[in-house]
């Protein structure tokens, strides 16, 4: 499925953002060395004007001192801006290369009394440009701090068992279907079901659920979780780019590579910002030219013009608060898959909520039963089980598990009638299983049970009449618990303001006890599966709709929705549908993904703002020749540093 | 239609992204691309018949160097 090519496979596993910072440090101590002393003699000269050097050479040896600074620790933005003139893509580093080379060069038309000699400056600007980078990647590696650690998460070896032998393999050539031992404190290496051994194993770093959980035989356990206590032996089930981590891994990165709608207008204005400035600096020099007749000086605003304006400001804001918040959010199980879900979060007035596995655990259970006279209850748990288990229904699992035969009936031509139940046949009879709906489409009579159907609907149940040879058999009351932090997390909701409901396929009475349960006073019952989105779409005429539902069945209605939210199972994760993914099945997490959404999205407002601010306030400042070039280049690198800094503060962020 | 992820060095930048975006979207072929200077990576959604090469031409003009194409 997924075919990776390396062009360069000497750069693949090293963290991109470290050599970069390293590259930045290594060229930032070599330019102060110069630099420095530099500005020493810059500043004695011409402000105390005292003379370190000899007079007739002081020129000369600043010219050359600020040579290496420009040329050769500098070389690379040198080399990328220059480029810039040939291929027309201009980068920041066009901008840079320009006001430095020119500055430079003054220090040799000075020698000829042309110009005022701004070699120094040169060396200054290039300086404080490259150190603006070094601290801003510093920055920018701490706004991806938590997707790093996810990358680095993963076991690097695994213990296989090989036979009766257990040998030690690294992570890559673990197969499906191996076997592999994890001890005590040790990571389970890749995802799997455990075929031997109790333990319990910390999940947290995957799915922020900071309790550990119990694992049985039989159980499914996620690569990267560790193993607390006892000894697991795991059957690898997905290994590599299909685990869960991998997937999770993707899933943040891939958002990345989705925009927020606000950074729309930074974008354009990203996208011919350098070309921009390169023109104005042109028209700036010429102005200042024309009417002073000063060179020097029309040179030294020119300059200031073109080190002071920096598009990173404005190109930084989004991405990096949303690197952050997607990091925050993937520490909690929080996924957001869009960027834009999260400037949509805030418009939000309706969170509808699908019952089944979102507001209860999923995990039905038989309450009640009612037999017909005459019929006992282990015959009819016999019909209904052995017509059942062609299911994978969670309704129809609880029938089976409760039965618990040894032996089914044969069953011929079963069928299932979605939303409303199946249909099988034993013997020459056809059997019947599902609600009050069907039997009363098939025309069966259900007037000796009407009371006890009132009653189970209004117990909470889900009734499932069993109907064998046109005849009920009795009634299943099926009920599905709610999770236990359901009601406190849409009661937080309520607080919040936002409007709650429920939807779901089963009739209204069970429904309505359910909802209240939850503290929902809003149902939607009787929808089938297929309507769902039509309902979505519905309520959207009276607001924003946000749908919490699981991410296979609900995947129609978490896109009609303005934003999806997708429930995951814990081991599972519905990648294709949602536009925020919650891998632990809480639905606290859905008040934390509002939330983390709504603080994100103001960061990158406030972050916007700054960024805007600064190039409206400070180009013209330079314009106006009110900035000095080293004061420019100084604020320049300032104002991407304070963005990718801001961003980072969304961290205190309480979720 | 496909999606392809590409691996992009010597980004450092919000222009850089942005031109490594732009020269893309020329390429034809190509319907959108979007280049993330935080996480160094490109999302392209391209026609089947858009080869690596003409992908290696559109990041490598702009001054950057392609080191991975994942094409789902």
């Amino acid at each position: 499925m997924h075919d990776m090519k390396n062009m360069d496979e000497h750069h693949h596993d090293e963290p991109m953002e470290d050599s970069e910072i390293s590259s930045w440090k290594k060229k930032m101590k070599w330019s102060w060395i110069l630099a420095i002393p530099i500005a020493i003699i810059m500043l004695s000269e011409r402000i105390f004007g005292f003379m370190i050097l000899p007079e007739a050479y002081s020129s000369w040896i600043l010219l050359a001192m600020a040579f290496p600074v420009v040329f050769i620790f500098g070389w690379e933005t040198i080399k990328g801006g220059t480029r810039g003139f040939v291929s027309l893509y201009f980068n920041m580093d066009s901008l840079i290369a320009l006001g430095t080379i020119i500055a430079w060069l003054t220090g040799i038309f000075s020698q000829f009394g042309i110009v005022a000699d701004y070699s120094g400056v040169a060396a200054m600007i290039m300086a404080f440009f490259i150190t603006g980078k070094y601290v801003e990647a510093i920055a920018r590696g701490r706004a991806s701090q938590e997707i790093k650690k996810l990358l680095e998460l993963g076991a690097k070896n695994a213990r296989v068992l090989k036979g009766k032998e257990e040998i030690e393999i690294p992570i890559s050539e673990i197969k499906i279907g191996d076997v592999m031992i994890v001890k005590p404190g040790e990571k389970i290496p890749t995802d799997g079901i455990v075929v031997k051994g109790f333990s319990s194993v910390d999940e947290s770093m995957i799915t922020g659920e900071s309790l550990p959980t119990d694992k049985n035989v039989k159980d499914s356990v996620i690569g990267a979780t560790i193993n607390q206590d006892g000894i697991l032996y795991v059957k690898a089930t997905k290994v590599g780019r299909d685990t869960f981590l991998a997937h999770i891994i993707d899933l943040v990165e891939n958002a990345q590579g989705t925009k927020v709608p606000i950074q729309e207008l930074a974008d354009k204005i990203t996208g011919i910002f350098v070309p921009t400035i390169l023109i104005i600096s042109i028209i700036v020099f010429m102005n200042w030219f024309y009417f002073t007749s000063d060179l020097s000086r029309s040179l030294g605003i020119a300059i200031s013009v073109l080190v002071i304006a920096c598009p990173c400001a404005l190109g930084l804001a989004t991405p990096t608060a949303l690197m952050v918040g997607s990091g925050m959010g993937a520490k909690r199980g929080i996924l957001i898959r869009k960027g834009e879900a999260i400037q949509t979060m805030k418009e939000i007035k309706i969170v509808m909520f699908d019952k089944t596995g979102t507001i209860t655990k999923g995990k039905p259970e038989v309450r009640k039963i009612k037999t017909a006279k005459s019929v006992k209850e282990n015959y009819l748990l016999e019909i209904a089980a052995s017509i059942e288990k062609n299911s994978e229904h969670p309704i129809a699992r609880a029938i089976v598990e409760k039965a618990n035969l040894k032996k089914y009936k044969e069953v011929t031509g079963f069928k299932i009638l979605r939303g409303k139940g199946v249909e099988g046949y034993i013997g020459k009879k056809m059997v019947l299983i599902g609600n009050p709906l069907l039997m009363k489409e098939r025309k069966i009579s259900l007037k000796e049970f009407e009371e006890t159907v009132e009653s189970f609907e209004n117990s909470g149940c889900t009734t499932m009449i069993v109907s064998y040879g046109n005849e009920v058999l009795g009634i299943i009351g099926v009920a599905d618990a709610i999770k236990e932090d359901s009601l406190a997390a849409i009661s937080m909701l309520q607080v919040q303001g936002y409007r709650t409901m429920m939807i779901t396929g089963d009739n209204e009475r069970t429904a309505r006890t359910i909802a209240k349960e939850a503290g929902i006073s809003e149902v939607i019952a009787n929808v089938l599966p297929e309507d769902k989105a039509k309902k979505v779409e519905e309520m959207q005429k009276e607001g924003m709709v946000a749908f919490v539902g699981d991410g296979i069945n609900d995947a129609p209605a978490l896109k009609q929705s303005n934003v999806g939210i997708a429930m995951g199972s814990g081991t599972d994760i519905a990648i294709e549908s949602g536009d925020i993914v919650l891998v632990k099945g809480s639905l606290v997490g859905v008040v934390q993904a509002i939330n983390l959404s709504k603080k994100t999205f103001g960061k990158i407002k406030q972050n916007l703002f700054w960024a805007f601010a600064y190039n409206t306030i400070a180009i013209p400042l330079a314009v106006a020749g009110l900035l000095h070039p080293v004061i420019a280049e100084i604020a320049m690198a300032l104002s991407s540093i304070t963005v990718v800094t801001n961003a980072n503060l969304l961290r205190r962020a309480r979720i | 239609m496909k999606k392809i992820k590409l691996k992009i060095e010597g980004m450092h930048c919000a222009s850089c992204a942005s031109n490594i975006e732009r020269s893309l979207k020329k390429t034809p072929g190509i319907k959108s691309a979007t280049v993330s200077l935080m996480t160094k990576k490109g999302f392209v959604e391209a026609e089947d018949s858009v080869k690596d090469e003409e992908l290696q031409k559109a990041v490598s003009r702009t001054g950057y160097k392609l080191t991975g194409i994942e094409r789902e």
